[in-house]
């Protein structure tokens, strides 16, 4: 392995690389494997590499087999770019994926251009990065935050109409712009906002806040913090009784498999709209689950369900595209269907954003319930990419 | 009238006494960090580290199906001897270069990032949180307030009257004292000034691990953990003075105070750089700290 | 300057001069962008790290926040060349002025305290800017900012592309050289001998007729002014700035970097960050767990070598020559 890493980069140094019909097509992964970010990090590997053995397996893409190069970028984009410069110049990755920060993935997607180059992403639900900051060269397999809204919404109103809600955002671009179009779509429907508070990302201790809301009286409690900073909240809010008599729902990144066992009882009850469970009642993603079970004795979760299929993603377009070449693959790519674990997933040209149904999952004894559905053209949304 | 007292009542009140419950946490994660400081004149730079250290062995512990109160007293009783070992290993060797505060601070800086990818390479990227040992809350005045925070700042306290007694009050205390104040002569009057600053360090070290074990059910447990308190700490002890146990507690409260009251009238966001101001105001026109060193008391 | 360490810093400088012909002209052939541009990086973290030498070597100021200037630098430069015009000259002209000011200014604040105060004042101003940065819409918040156009630089021979990594590269060894070269020129002036002497014996200045507050201002200065600069490239290598270029990592590393160079040699932290950024890009690849190596490796200088690779170098030649150390 080693040897071979050196021989490609001597190869690359003298400009001599020579392209076998067999040799494998490679796929550059920078993904945060440090860090705060490195659970996140974890699946994403998990669910590409239960995928690379599934299709190098099954023949490969188009007679070729996949080989994933890993790279930590630790959640900086500064160091992300600079791995992925890495990637596309020494490694000649043919495409690359993985980056999960909203950051990462604008300052890598820029580069992708540079370098003529596709990457997709497979965490990041900034609306910006399909949207106003479009890149030709950026797709996106996962849903982004405004999908997610629509299908907490459309449930909300359903189940709790009229609903008082109080929003807990952590204070970043991504937790804001969140929190508002969550608000947008949930008072579009009927529900009233009582309150909103941003908290440091990183925040400690979230009771000083707890006056507030309590003041709010809200019936509905909606937040978008994320990993550890959720622990927190959900355990000081039952510590303090904040969340009796009301209903905590939030966004998809708020309650997953990696902090579920850490909340324990106090995210007993969360609701959340997400683009996936482990517990989708389809025979694919049986199959998923129970090879991911078996190969990493934990349950996949959005992130790895989403990073699972990207590699489908792209197997259906090269091989549609008869070539791993950036432009061949890109037309192939825009308007492709494909399945997944999560079911058919359709590209949409106009913004390289994936339509998918959408849940609304609700936890569970530890587990994310299914209890409503939206479809993909209903949460969507319009088409905000005027670059292409 | 009533709008005043109700006011008072459902919104000062409670944010007064949840900093308080938050001031006490800093304290006990700046207790160690100053006693460092005021003897061996190190910046711990990995203390959060040593913090997140109880954490996780708490959580280990806690695993093996031992008692909470058990695993309170054991984890200081395990990280005392690392403590030691890290000062005399590690500290003492560039303890007597020209530069010693640089590259003690410098070493323990390379120390944190060690040990935080131990601890991810150990327990796993994931966070985790050890049950509350007490759970319900009481409610007073209208106030609701967690039962394990009410015995958190019953703790807190005794223990930072405990330390604040050995430093002041024992035989131990005032060797320890002495040794910061003039180590020359504490060694010629037979003080075993290596021994004692290798215990204090690892006193230092226990306290912080003891902090751990104590906030871990409240703040969870993950790699990165001991970045997150550690900031405040390092304004509390500037702000209270280098070594000062006095200073530590005063600014500890102060400072929490001030980030709990603010977070009412302006954003939150702003608290941290807020902190961080009164810290550069007090260093400019107070460049040794409210209360500066425990030489002085 | 002793005789023994002079020979092997000027040393040192042929080593790494050598190096970089021979490596460039290898690039050059193999016609590699990749490293070239890992070491136009390693270039510009090597700046940052000499002004923490400045600081640190020369005059005794351990700063750990130096990234603020660094950044300040980054994103002055970013915003002029996106919104305003893409103009190497506008850009880092506007970023000397800007930070010798900004610098200067600062500098009333941080020089109030000495040793460790001042290392944890310039911890806390640099924690400050880098949440106001983070937490500022207009400057990107947490995104940073993207879509910073490729510089042609103006130059009576004609146009440099920044784009293209052999040029890019010369002209950042270029920028960086004269920095040095300019700080080393400094040193040999009065003004460098006061710098070096508030390092040895601070106190006992005054009392010999030396104000000492006003080089320590102007080193202060002078250093800001080295990591913006510095900065002010980054944006032109990389098209973008984070806020993760002001954060307590970035300042850390050029720590790190001196250290592991060499304190007080100039040289040494330039060597240090063309090693350190080798280092990282391959144990990176090699495995997700890279800090513990590098905070092992890091950890041992300080404990084994506290005067660094080109420190112990030094240190063997005025062994040899019988110079007192």
């Amino acid at each position: 392995m080693k040897l071979k890493k050196a021989v490609i980069a001597v190869c690359a140094l003298m400009g001599t690389v020579a392209v076998h019909a067999a040799e494998p097509i490679k796929i550059g992964v920078v993904t945060p494997l440090s860090g705060t970010y490195a659970p996140i990090g974890q699946q994403v590997r998990w669910g590409l590499d239960l995928a690379v053995k599934e299709i190098n397996a099954a023949g490969g893409v188009m007679g070729r087999q996949i080989e994933l190069l890993y790279e930590d970028e630790e959640a900086n984009p500064a160091v992300a770019t600079q791995k992925a410069e890495k990637l596309f110049q020494v490694s000649k990755v043919d495409f690359l994926t993985g980056t999960v920060n909203s950051g990462s993935t604008l300052a890598v997607g820029q580069l992708a251009e540079r370098n003529n180059r596709l990457i997709a992403t497979t965490v990041s639900f900034a609306d910006s990065i399909t949207g106003d900051k479009c890149s030709p060269n950026v797709f996106r397999v996962n849903a982004r935050a405004g999908m997610q809204s629509a299908a907490l919404a459309e449930w909300l109103a359903k189940e709790k109409p009229k609903a008082n809600v109080f929003f807990i955002g952590p204070d970043y671009e991504m937790g804001r712009s969140t929190v508002a179009a969550f608000k947008k779509a949930a008072e579009a429907k009927g529900a009233k906002t009582v309150g909103e508070v941003f908290a440091p990302l990183d925040n400690k201790d979230y009771s000083p806040f707890f006056g507030q809301i309590r003041a709010a009286k809200p019936n509905v409690i909606y937040t978008s913090v994320a990993g550890n900073d959720t622990v927190r909240l959900f355990t000081q809010m039952s510590e303090y009784g904040v969340n009796r008599n009301v209903t905590i729902v939030g966004a998809s990144g708020t309650v997953t498999s990696q902090n579920l066992s850490a909340i324990g009882k106090a995210a007993e009850g969360f609701v959340t709209g997400v683009g996936y469970s482990p517990k989708l009642d389809t025979p694919e993603n049986k199959k998923f689950v129970a090879a991911f079970q078996a190969a990493y004795k934990a349950l996949p979760d959005l992130y790895g369900a989403d990073s699972y299929g990207v590699l489908y993603f792209y197997k259906a377009a090269a091989e549609k595209a008869g070539s791993v070449d950036t432009d061949k693959v890109r037309g192939a790519m825009r308007d492709l269907e494909w399945s997944t674990p999560q079911g058919r997933k359709k590209m949409r040209a106009g913004d390289h954003q994936a339509m998918q149904e959408m849940y609304a999952v609700t936890v569970r004894n530890g587990q994310f319930d299914i209890i409503g559905k939206v479809s993909a053209e209903a949460a969507v949304g319009p088409d905000a990419c005027t670059r292409f | 009238m009533t709008a005043l007292f109700d006011s008072l009542q459902f919104i000062y009140a409670p944010q007064i006494i949840n900093g308080l419950s938050i001031g006490v946490a800093v304290i006990l994660m700046a207790l160690g960090l100053t006693i460092i400081f005021g003897l061996l004149d190190v910046i711990n730079m990995s203390h959060g580290e040593f913090y997140a250290a109880g954490a996780y062995l708490s959580v280990t512990l806690l695993g093996l199906d031992l008692s909470f109160w058990l695993v309170l007293v054991l984890v200081p009783v395990i990280l005392f001897p690392a403590g030691f070992l890290i000062e005399r290993y590690l500290i003492q060797r560039v303890f007597h270069h020209r530069d010693r505060h640089i590259l003690t601070l410098l070493l323990t800086f390379g120390l944190a990032i060690v040990l935080e990818d131990a601890y991810r390479l150990v327990w796993g990227a994931n966070p985790m949180r050890p049950e509350t040992p007490i759970s319900g809350a009481t409610e007073f005045l209208g106030i609701y307030f967690p039962q394990y925070r009410l015995f958190l700042m019953a703790f807190g306290s005794l223990l930072i009257l405990g330390v604040w007694w050995v430093v002041y009050k024992t035989p131990a205390g005032a060797i320890v004292r002495a040794a910061a104040y003039d180590r020359d002569m504490s060694a010629s009057l037979g003080v075993p000034v290596k021994a004692v600053y290798a215990l204090t360090f690892a006193f230092g070290v226990a306290l912080a691990g003891l902090a751990g074990v104590l906030l871990a059910p409240i703040y969870s447990v993950f790699p990165t953990m001991g970045k997150d308190f550690i900031l405040l700490a390092f304004t509390v002890v500037i702000v209270g003075g280098l070594g000062s146990i006095k200073g530590a507690v005063i600014a500890a409260l102060l400072l929490t105070q001030l980030q709990s009251i603010s977070s009412l009238f302006i954003s939150p966001v702003w608290s941290d750089p807020l902190v961080f101001g009164v810290m550069v105001l007090v260093l400019m026109f107070r460049p040794a700290g409210l209360f500066g060193g425990f030489k002085n008391g | 300057m002793a005789d023994a360490a002079g020979r092997v810093i000027r040393r040192t400088e042929y080593i790494l001069l050598a190096a970089t012909a021979i490596l460039f002209v290898v690039g050059l052939m193999a016609g590699d962008t990749f490293f070239f541009r890992l070491a136009t990086e390693s270039l510009i973290f090597g700046g940052l790290a000499l002004a923490v030498d400045l600081l640190l070597g020369i005059v005794g100021l351990l700063s750990l926040g130096q990234a603020l200037y660094f950044g300040f630098g980054a994103y002055v430069s970013a915003l002029l060349l996106k919104e305003v015009a893409p103009s190497f000259w506008l850009a880092t002209g506007a970023v000397l002025a800007a930070s010798a000011v900004v610098g200067y200014l600062s500098s009333f604040i941080a020089l109030r305290s000495k040793g460790v105060y001042f290392a944890l004042i310039t911890f806390g101003l640099a924690q400050v800017a880098a949440k106001t940065v983070y937490n500022t819409r207009e400057l990107g918040a947490s995104d940073g900012i993207i879509g910073i156009p490729i510089v042609v630089i103006g130059t009576p021979f004609g146009g440099l592309d920044t784009a293209n990594a052999p040029v890019f590269f010369l002209v950042t060894l270029g920028v960086i050289a004269l920095l040095y070269g300019l700080t080393k020129y400094l040193l040999a002036t009065p003004m460098g001998g006061i710098w070096h002497a508030v390092r040895a014996n601070e106190a006992r200045l005054p009392f010999i007729g030396f104000d000492t507050l006003g080089p320590k201002r102007a080193a202060f200065t002078l250093a800001a002014m080295i990591a913006a600069v510095s900065g002010a490239l980054y944006p032109m290598l990389r098209g973008f700035v984070s806020p993760e270029l002001l954060y307590f990592s970035t300042s850390g590393n050029a720590v790190v970097t001196v250290v592991l160079g060499g304190v007080g040699t100039l040289i040494g932290p330039l060597f240090g960050s063309a090693l350190l950024t080798g280092l990282r890009s391959v144990i990176g690849t090699w495995t997700e767990h890279h800090q513990i190596l590098i905070g092992l490796i890091f950890v041992a200088v300080v404990v084994l070598a506290p005067r660094g690779i080109v420190g112990i170098a030094i240190e063997r030649a005025k062994r040899r020559a019988g110079e007192q150390i």
